[in-house]
């Protein structure tokens, strides 16, 4: 039986986690957008900001954080989609960021995760 | 590969997260993220090392630029570390992309013209170069 060569093993797209801070209010849509970069895996969970700012409401500080899972080669254009939505989107005010990922276990897994057959 | 940014997850007992809040400030960050948690805990490694976990935990995440994270990082383990009452543990993953991150403001102009200050860059060295030549 054939060795398996090292290159069958690594995934041919990395994927990386995507983590998005948004105001409540305004998850809905950046979930929807962020379907458009083809994350197939989103976990919502509540939480509150804590920036210094004077007078700000608790309703202001209540976010939502969601992390999202996306091929390493669609993240700068999903990033700069979120930094679109954060600039003319009036209350959408976030912030975003990527983790580099560096395994998973399953095929099947990967290929939800990757959005590729 | 080099990264500018890092995330910071500070995971501490429940109600300790203005603590993390108020060290990860005096450190240079600018503000954070809480979310609520249930933590688990081996119980045989709960009685080797002698301490209790408690269930009910605060998860802060916090970005920053890379040059913050080790005073970070020190100041938490101080402050809200595992010998504390918060039992905070804190870790640091590398980030690759960031969007809507403004940089930490720089200090006032009149603080600036009367301290002399090192210039962070190239950039600000010019930059207070010809402040100075305008005046």
């Amino acid at each position: 039986m054939a060795k398996r060569k090292k290159q069958d093993i690594l995934a041919p797209n990395k994927l990386c986690l995507l983590v998005t801070v948004v105001p409540r209010k305004k998850a809905e849509l950046i979930l929807d957008t962020l379907q458009d970069f083809e994350a197939n895996l989103q976990l919502e969970v509540s939480s509150f900001g804590t920036a210094e700012s004077f007078g700000l409401l608790d309703s202001d500080r209540e976010k939502q954080t969601i992390f999202s899972i996306i091929r390493q080669d669609a993240a700068p254009a999903a990033l700069l989609e979120l930094q679109r939505k954060f600039d003319r989107v009036r209350g959408c005010k976030g912030i975003a960021f990527t983790i580099p990922m560096t395994g998973t276990v399953g095929v099947s897994v990967y290929r939800f995760l990757s959005n590729r057959e | 590969m080099t990264y500018k940014h890092e995330v910071i997850f500070c995971i501490v007992n429940a109600g300790f997260s203005e603590a993390v809040m108020e060290c990860a400030r005096q450190a240079g960050a600018r503000g954070g993220t809480v979310m609520h948690a249930s933590g688990t805990a081996n119980a045989s490694a709960e009685k080797l090392f002698g301490i209790t976990v408690q269930p009910e935990k605060d998860v802060v995440m916090i970005l920053v630029e890379k040059n913050v994270r080790d005073a970070l990082l020190k100041a938490l383990y101080s402050f809200v570390g595992v010998k504390t009452a918060a039992q905070g543990i804190a870790f640091a993953l590398p980030v690759d992309g960031v969007a809507g991150f403004a940089p930490k403001p720089q200090q006032s102009e009149n603080k600036a013209s009367d301290a002399k200050t090192e210039p962070r860059s190239e950039q600000q060295a010019a930059e207070q170069k010809e402040e100075q030549k305008e005046k």
